[in-house]
């Protein structure tokens, strides 16, 4: 919340809460605000995504970017850019369908006879995801130059296009998502010690994959529609998040979603202020943050 | 086994084959070149916009224009016949669209380059091309550098460029009549207090035009001001807190597809308003070439319809 209001109160024209004119007014609330509550909803929607996926698989490194979920939805975007620029709710429909065939492709090539195996699971996702970055290199340079501007500067995670509808539509989709996921936690911290210990207590451990896949994908889908790839978040919250409350799934789950709309908001608006009143695409704070982060907590480990 | 073997001898064969067949085309220009200037070749140093000084031949009879407003320099000159290759996206003149490819602005191909044997490279800066710059050099093919900036840089080039080809007096006149051209549009708007003028170069993310555009001079002499006049680099991506706040009285789109109408940071602008709203062919407004003297004319008229308070 300390954070909502901080960046609410920063950007590059200053304005005072108190006294605003009409103009100020404007600033704030069609285009300051947006902004901010949209960075909120994906910052939300990655980091619980993440949360789930690294607990699911039991795997540190899982993440939508490394699993080909995120460069799923980028394509699909990127489809719904080239093909369907009319219509507002393309890009989010087109970009779930495309992190849900991604995630069902990498889910599919992981599975052998020998039941899910989490190496294999991690490898076919990076491949996917290789796989995907070369498609959309390719379709980049096939697009016209007026259209590839505003494509590559979404691709690299902008938040500056933030609109109203968009806003609705990801915070819908971040609060049904969070739930459906604190809803499997239990289930989650059963199946972290393993698969095999979590059928035996009962959980039903294929129902639980899809509600997560399912849920990671519709989340990871509307954040990347609303505003393209901004990394690391869905990998580095999480992990801060269990430094700090401990690794139960009912705990880290909503937590994540709190720690990563900060994390988003507070890059939002390094973004948005440091070369004022030019700005930088937020995703290149977050990694830039992000990178440097991740190794010092592998160190610490 | 056998039959591996076999295509491997095949290989080997045509790869020899090939070698033996450029090293020949090889001896055959040098002879060429002792047969036509029985004397060593005749070249002389010409000084490009970065300094470097660069050997040409006395005649330019093949060159490559890697940027469309050098296109459009090369054809004012009156040397448009002597291109052998241009860009994807040089489309004027009409004439310039029959020229061979050689690629696009970012991504020339420089097998092809070499192949057309140009015997000067004419590269923008703007097109980043300086590693590419440098590989050409190592083949041995001149490469000019321009660096135009302003008006006064591409008239400047024009006549370097008639200088090149030895169209001195097409250049001189080109050079002359755009000098008046500037000249009338400039008498009409001195002293008349500038209009605050938004150039959108697009919409979403929202680019404009900063403190090094040459188009910020442009909007100034057609008797505006660019209200972004005093932002870093030449094409920043603004704010739209900070676009929402400059209130500007004009907004002239760079006329392409995704770029039709004005970002909605400036729905309660003056400018929006008043429907003062202008649209700039994008390629006059993106080339340093002659045309950017048309569209001066266009965006002063534009903007002598407007009231000044």
């Amino acid at each position: 919340m300390a954070a909502l209001v901080f960046a609410a109160a920063l950007g590059s024209e200053r304005l005072s809460f108190f006294d605003l004119n009409e103009q100020q007014r404007s600033i704030l609330f069609d285009i300051r605000l947006p902004r901010v509550l949209l960075g909120a909803c994906v910052g939300a929607s990655l980091a619980v995504a993440g949360a789930a996926l690294q607990s699911l698989l039991r795997n540190p490194l899982a993440e939508p970017y490394l699993l080909g979920v995120s460069n799923g939805a980028a394509l699909g975007t990127m489809l719904a850019f080239v093909f369907f620029t009319g219509f507002e709710f393309a890009r989010p429909v087109f970009a779930f369908a495309g992190a849900v065939i991604a995630t069902i492709t990498v889910y599919r090539m992981a599975k052998s006879r020998a039941g899910m195996n989490v190496e294999r699971l991690v490898l076919s996702g990076v491949i996917v995801t290789t796989f995907l970055s070369s498609i959309i290199v390719l379709l980049t340079s096939l697009l016209d130059a007026a259209k590839l501007r505003s494509f590559t500067f979404w691709l690299l995670g902008d938040l500056s296009q933030a609109t109203k509808s968009g806003f609705y539509l990801t915070l819908a989709v971040v609060v049904i998502g969070t739930i459906a996921l604190s809803s499997q936690a239990r289930a989650l911290n059963l199946m972290m010690i393993g698969e095999r210990d979590a059928f035996d207590f009962g959980v039903e451990v294929n129902r639980v994959r899809i509600v997560v896949f399912g849920a990671a994908a519709a989340l990871v889908g509307t954040a990347v529609a609303a505003s393209g790839s901004v990394g690391y978040v869905g990998l580095i919250v999480p992990h801060l998040v269990r430094l700090a409350v401990g690794s139960d799934n009912r705990l880290v789950v909503p937590f994540s979603a709190l720690a990563g709309a900060t994390f988003v908001v507070l890059a939002d608006t390094a973004a948005r202020t440091l070369i004022a009143p030019r700005e930088l695409p937020v995703g290149a704070i977050t990694a830039l943050i992000g990178a440097p982060l991740f190794i010092y907590l592998l160190r610490r480990n | 086994m056998k039959r591996l073997r076999k295509r491997i001898a095949w290989g080997l064969l045509a790869a020899v084959c090939l070698i033996l067949f450029e090293s020949g085309c090889r001896s055959g220009t040098t002879k060429d070149r002792s047969i036509s200037g029985s004397a060593p070749e005749v070249t002389r140093t010409v000084t490009d916009d970065l300094g470097n000084q660069i050997r040409i031949p006395q005649k330019i009879e093949r060159a490559v224009s890697l940027a469309p407003n050098l296109t459009e320099d090369v054809f004012a000159v009156g040397a448009g016949e002597r291109l052998v290759g241009v860009t994807t996206y040089c489309d004027f003149p009409e004439e310039a669209t029959k020229i061979q490819k050689v690629g696009d602005t970012l991504n020339p191909n420089i097998e092809t380059i070499v192949a057309l044997k140009p015997q000067i490279v004419l590269v923008s800066t703007a097109s980043q091309l300086e590693a590419f710059s440098t590989t050409l050099a190592d083949n041995g093919i001149a490469v000019y550098i321009t660096n135009p900036k302003s008006l006064d840089d591409i008239f400047k080039d024009l006549t370097q460029l008639g200088d090149i080809f030895g169209t001195q007096n097409t250049a001189a006149k080109v050079v002359s009549d755009l000098t008046d051209r500037v000249a009338s549009v400039t008498q009409t708007t001195v002293g008349t207090k500038p209009v605050r003028v938004f150039v959108q170069i697009s919409k979403e993310p929202l680019f404009t035009i900063g403190k090094r555009s040459f188009l910020t001079e442009i909007v100034r002499r057609a008797g505006g001001g660019s209200v972004t006049e005093n932002v870093e680099t030449a094409y920043p991506n603004l704010s739209k807190e900070t676009a929402l706040a400059l209130e500007p009285d004009v907004i002239i789109l760079s006329d392409s597809p995704d770029n039709q109408e004005p970002n909605d940071a400036f729905k309660n602008s003056p400018a929006v308003k008043n429907g003062r709203i202008f649209r700039v062919n994008a390629d006059l407004l993106s080339r340093p070439g002659p045309r950017l003297v048309n569209a001066l004319e266009q965006i002063a008229a534009d903007l002598k319809a407007v009231p000044t308070k």
